[in-house]
């Protein structure tokens, strides 16, 4: 009999974890399985003048029959069609590079900015952390927004530099792929200062001392110890700028010219100027496939991060 | 005549290794260092105990070139180093949290700073590897410091900061990580190391008992101050104040008012015309008091003449130490290294170590050996004081008390070792009745709190010599608690 | 007025509740005086939730996809035109607009090329697509003879690479732009063969180094601020940055002119999607709409001409007098039309458009 009973405790214990566990599951099913679904099924479809704009449609009135039809109407036209024009791996290829480029500048403003913050005296930094999380509290849009009135022509900076003499006619940077990385380094700075900051935080004051105890010069030690152990955050925070810019759509659209060119622009103008839907949904499945590689490559480097520590 | 003896603290002749002249240390409105003299000599195991916030790891920092004194001067080899960066000292440090490069091999971090150096590879290599087999990692090299024991990981921090053979190697809490078991172990084998290289080591510790073991001599500090330095025995017998009395060990404290004792003349006499007579060379081994010069000569050649009859008998003091070095080696020669022995054991613990301490005062009597009488109220020596200290008890005697402290509040600092405990009245010239309240058994040694008539509390040890069912105190027993006249030390409050 | 102008997240979340007192309305961004909308409500007592977009794309966006919750919105011509044809809208029930008889047939015919017999459909603005530039800027650099009504002004590489200096926005919309550069080169605007479009991409190609960019809207602060000094764009909102550039007194002197060579003309049109919440107010709002003085009062305001031919008695001077409004009869006659371009055309036409703003 309290055999029995244990047996139910157990069974009892086992449909808790699983319910548990079943939780993070649900999540990522119906948020992001079922919508990948969704547009893998456009990106299969054909362009149709209809409300949706693509076809097949799926009938289910039609019972087996129109299960047949609607797998049968659908193909890899669109997949093809994008490795047969030269304006997407273009596109793909500039977001790479824009967001490379991005994500380095990104490094080299933040290291610096987290650095700074861990080395402050420690009742400072609360207020130093608040400050860099500050600027989410204000929308993403008026933040790109302030930027353009910042660097236009006839903006903040132009003014100020044309007043103190520095130039002689207005810089254009406004429309410009500078303003886009302005606008990048910008808005994904958090994004690298916090998981260095972290890591710095985190490193024992002590070796620096033990290195410069051991003979190195303040500069030696830096590049020694502290930047070889601050190596996980700023993977992190690479990963966490580079793999959003690549499909950046906002800050290119109001801050870039008409050289800028982004997948996550094609994406869009496939998507509403053309109603394209299908080419668009293509385009977005491979984006996703081309950011799952960086995306298995960051869980990898937290993995051994953890590893380390532990 | 070759010198055997270490102590080189003791020879005008020698040049200190380091010198503190006059440091003094602030923190803004705090002073960590205040105004301190500090001599430390090559090859010396200097120990800087106390507790947390006293100073000392601020001695080390500022050692290591962490930090700057804000005035005064700290001298390395008779050069002063202040404002020498860290970088450029002969000197390397331990650090408490032993502070490994986490990136790096075990063999990298022994490396690392023999890499800064620019030496070739191949003598990287050779020293390191000579590091790895002192410290006996050889088969860690390759690891990476989170991949070996806490044990191991400190083995590495000593190796890398000797790798680089500093002329002073600071060792911070070094063992704090360590289980006991193992701290035990590394203590002894830090000493090996030590006289291995014959590096001189500078440690920063709170455990009285690290800095009893491994080092040669302790400076005790207290708020920014050094309160005593002197070697182990001399800081554990003969504590200057009540604060190293109460830092060190475990102690009774017995506060009261001096009352001079009258001399007893034929005590005093006897123990003056017997150059050869045991118990006052005894009675000044165990307990001496520095307060207290006012010993003649011959007593002091007594003492230590009395040394090489029996080789069991007290080894010398301090004051014993230095009367002979100052006065009497050109006629009785140098004085055999016996730096890291323990003391002798007192007359006191012989007589409770060699005899049950239940056993009624005639068993004691007969098992007493000859020349340990010093407790023995016949041979009571004259002088010293009798201290008040509590209404209805009976005035404690302290011979070695100075009789110049009549009238003044002072505290007998007694170890509890030196406390014996019986079930009769004890044949003792000091003893007191009581109840036991607590017990505490760690084996080798119990140690009984006795709570007295007026509920004052006084510890007594004792060694555990016997096997359990042989020993009767118990919890609620009536006791008598008894010690001589000369186990305490004397302390001005 | 904030209890109006909402966003559409609450209107998107209220949609499946929509009641007889509510009528949601879809339109251009600063596209109608805002007192007719308090006004509409005081005098039907239906509530009125205003919305905006900026660009067609969106809004058909939102049409094809379906359940927009939207009871009125409004279409550009050629976009209405390809979202009828996909089934995007309900006919207009024309026994409950008695006002339609206000409106001008002149435009009726017009539009009729998109929507056949205005079934769908009534107009709300027109205007035309040409030239805005500041003057002063324009004149400085191309010298007093510039040519500020010509499409030589934006299309001839020479000038626009001296007017890059001071900034050229185009609209980011090809189905105007391409028009245009036909025209310029003598070409019918409404051709969309291949031969066409290679010629048009030529031209834009000559002279896209030099715009600073594409856009339908920023041209409208970038023109009254200053931060350009020529944009292609359309004629009320250059007029628009005309008025803001006055008020700013900052020496900004925008002129508008629709291009000698021939406009192009587009028409905003009031529709009702086939799923809207409650086409019966829909109705209601587009019968408000039609009164000759509520028309008179919206086209005073946004200084776009409307195609309500009652409300002309009502126009200020300054709007009915314009001719950058309200082209001379004579002029009207240089005014064309186009029609949208057919799925597989409408894709060779945005990549050609892409390979444009993007140069590649």
């Amino acid at each position: 009999m309290s055999g029995d009973g244990l047996d139910t405790r157990h069974r009892g214990e086992a449909l808790r974890k699983a319910v548990l566990i079943a939780v993070p599951y649900l999540w990522l099913v119906a948020l992001f399985l079922v919508p990948f679904f969704i547009v893998l099924k456009i990106s299969l479809s054909d362009i149709a003048l209809a409300r949706p704009p693509y076809m097949p449609q799926l009938d289910l009135s039609a019972g087996l029959a129109g299960l047949r039809d609607f797998f049968a109407g659908l193909d890899f036209e669109n997949f093809v069609f994008l490795t047969e024009d030269s304006l997407y791996w273009k596109a793909y290829l500039s977001s790479l590079q824009i967001a490379a480029v991005s994500t380095i500048i990104t490094l080299l403003v933040g290291y610096p900015i987290a650095y700074g913050m861990a080395r402050a005296a420690p009742e400072w930094r609360p207020t130093l952390l608040m400050l860099v999380i500050l600027p989410f509290w204000t929308s993403f849009l008026i933040r790109v927004y302030s930027w353009m009135g910042i660097l236009s022509n006839e903006g903040t900076l132009n003014s100020v530099l044309l007043w103190l003499g520095v130039i002689d006619v207005p810089l254009q940077i406004m429309n410009t792929n500078i303003a886009v990385y302005i606008g990048v380094v910008y808005t994904y700075l958090p994004f690298m200062i916090l998981p260095i900051y972290a890591t710095l935080d985190k490193m024992d004051s002590s070796l620096l001392e033990a290195a410069e105890d051991l003979g190195c010069s303040r500069t030696e030690a830096f590049w020694l110890v502290t930047l070889p152990l601050s190596k996980g955050g700023i993977i992190a925070g690479c990963f966490l700028v580079f793999i959003p810019t690549i499909g950046e759509f906002v800050i290119p659209t109001l801050l870039g010219g008409s050289d800028t060119l982004m997948i996550g622009k094609v994406l869009w103008e496939e998507f509403f100027s053309n109603r394209d839907w299908p080419v668009a949904s293509a385009v977005a499945v491979v984006l996703l496939m081309i950011l799952i590689i960086p995306i298995v490559l960051f869980q990898r480097n937290e993995q051994k991060q953890r590893e380390a520590e532990g | 005549m070759a010198q055997t003896v270490f102590a080189p603290w003791e020879d005008p002749e020698e040049k200190p290794l380091i010198e503190f002249r006059n440091v003094t240390k602030r923190f803004g409105e705090f002073v960590a260092i205040d105004d301190l003299s500090l001599a430390i000599y090559s090859k010396e195991f200097f120990a800087l105990l106390g507790p947390s916030g006293c100073g000392k790891t601020t001695m080390m920092r500022m050692l290591a070139g962490f930090e700057d004194p804000s005035e005064g001067a700290i001298l390395l080899d008779g050069r002063d180093i202040s404002g020498v960066p860290p970088n450029r000292r002969a000197v390397n440090m331990m650090f408490q949290s032993y502070a490994l490069f986490p990136h790096l091999s075990v063999w990298d971090n022994i490396a690392f700073g023999l890499k800064r150096e620019g030496q070739p590879k191949d003598k990287i290599a050779a020293r390191v590897d000579e590091m790895l087999r002192l410290t006996r990692l050889n088969k860690f090299a390759t690891r990476k410091p989170h991949q070996i024991s806490g044990g191991q990981r400190q083995r590495v921090a000593l190796a890398r900061s000797l790798a680089k053979a500093p002329k002073l190697l600071l060792l911070d809490e070094p063992l704090g990580a360590l289980d006991r078991k193992l701290r035990e172990e590394t203590q002894f084998e830090l000493m090996d190391i030590q006289e291995k290289t014959g590096t001189t080591f500078v440690i920063v510790t709170h455990d009285q008992e690290e800095a009893m073991t491994v080092a040669s001599r302790v400076a005790v500090m207290d708020e920014g101050r050094i309160v005593q330095v002197a070697t182990p025995s001399v800081i554990y017998e003969a504590p200057i104040s009540v604060y190293v009395a109460d830092f060190i060990g475990d102690v009774n404290l017995v506060r009261g008012t001096a009352r001079a004792r009258p001399e007893t003349p034929s005590v005093a006499a006897e123990a003056v015309a017997g150059p050869t007579a045991p118990e006052p060379a005894a009675a000044a081994a165990v307990a001496p008091n520095l307060a207290a010069p006012e010993q003649t000569a011959s007593e002091r050649s007594a003492a230590e003449a009395a040394l090489p009859v029996d080789p069991r008998a007290p080894q010398p003091n301090a004051l014993g130490e230095w009367l002979h070095d100052k006065v009497l080696f050109p006629i009785l020669g140098r004085r055999k290294p016996q730096q890291k022995l323990l003391p002798a054991p007192s007359p006191q613990e012989r007589a409770t170590s060699d005899r049950p301490q239940t056993a009624p005062p005639r068993d004691a009597a007969q098992a007493k050996p000859a020349p340990a009488h010093a407790d023995d109220p016949d041979a009571l020596a004259g002088g010293g004081i009798v201290i008040d200290w509590a209404e209805g008890q009976p005035p404690v005697i302290a011979t070695n008390g100075d009789a110049a402290l009549d009238g003044k509040p002072v505290v007998l600092a007694l170890r509890p070792e030196k406390v014996s405990i019986g079930k009769a009245a004890l044949d003792m010239p000091n003893t007191l009745r009581g109840k036991v309240i607590d017990i505490a058994y760690l084996g080798n040694i119990s140690t009984y709190h006795v709570q007295l008539a007026d509920g004052s509390m006084i510890k007594a040890q004792t060694a555990n010599t016997r096997r359990l069912s042989r020993r009767d105190i118990t919890w609620e027993d009536e006791v008598w608690v008894g010690f001589s006249a000369t186990a305490g030390v004397v302390l001005e409050e | 007025m904030k209890t109006i102008v909402q966003v559409t997240a609450t209107l998107a979340l209220a949609a499946g509740a929509a009641s007889a007192q509510e009528v949601r309305v879809y339109n251009w961004s600063d596209y109608i005086d805002e007192e007719l909308l308090t006004k509409f409500e005081e005098e039907t007592g239906i509530d009125l939730i205003y919305d905006v977009f900026d660009s067609n794309e969106v809004l058909e966006t939102k049409m094809l996809a379906g359940g927009s919750g939207y009871d009125v919105v409004v279409p550009t011509g050629t976009f209405l035109q390809r979202q009828i044809q996909a089934g995007a809208f309900q006919k207009l029930d024309k026994s409950k607009l008695p006002n339609l008889d206000n409106m001008w047939d002149v435009i009726e015919e017009r539009t009729a090329v998109y929507d056949p017999g205005n079934e769908y459909s009534i107009n709300y603005m027109w205007g035309t697509t040409g030239i805005g530039a500041d003057v002063n800027k324009v004149t400085d650099i191309l010298g007093e003879d510039a040519p500020l009504d010509s499409l030589d002004l934006i299309f001839d590489p020479e000038n626009m690479e001296q007017l890059a200096e001071c900034g050229v926005m185009f609209l980011d919309a090809p189905t105007e732009m391409i028009p245009a550069a036909l025209t310029y080169a003598g070409l019918d605007p409404d051709r969309k063969d291949e031969e066409a479009l290679a010629k048009a991409e030529e031209i834009l190609m000559a002279v896209r180094p030099h715009v600073q960019k594409f856009h339908s809207s920023e041209y409208i602060n970038a023109l009254a601020n200053g931060d350009i000094c020529v944009a292609f764009g359309w004629s009320g909102d250059i007029l628009q940055a005309r008025d803001r550039a006055a008020e700013a007194e900052n020496g900004v002197e925008v002129v508008y002119n629709a291009p000698s060579e021939g406009a192009l003309m587009w028409f905003d049109q009031m529709a009702i999607p086939v799923d809207a919440p409650n086409p019966e107010a829909a109705h209601t709002f587009l019968n408000f709409m039609m009164d000759a003085q509520n028309m008179a009062q919206a086209t005073n305001y946004v200084y776009f001409a409307n195609g309500n031919l009652a409300s002309q008695e009502f126009l200020n001077e300054d709007v009915i007098g314009d001719t950058a409004i309200y082209p001379s009869p004579a002029a009207l006659q240089n005014l064309y039309t186009v029609t949208p371009f057919p799925p597989r055309e409408q894709r060779d036409l945005t990549r050609m458009w892409t390979r444009v703003k993007s140069g590649t």
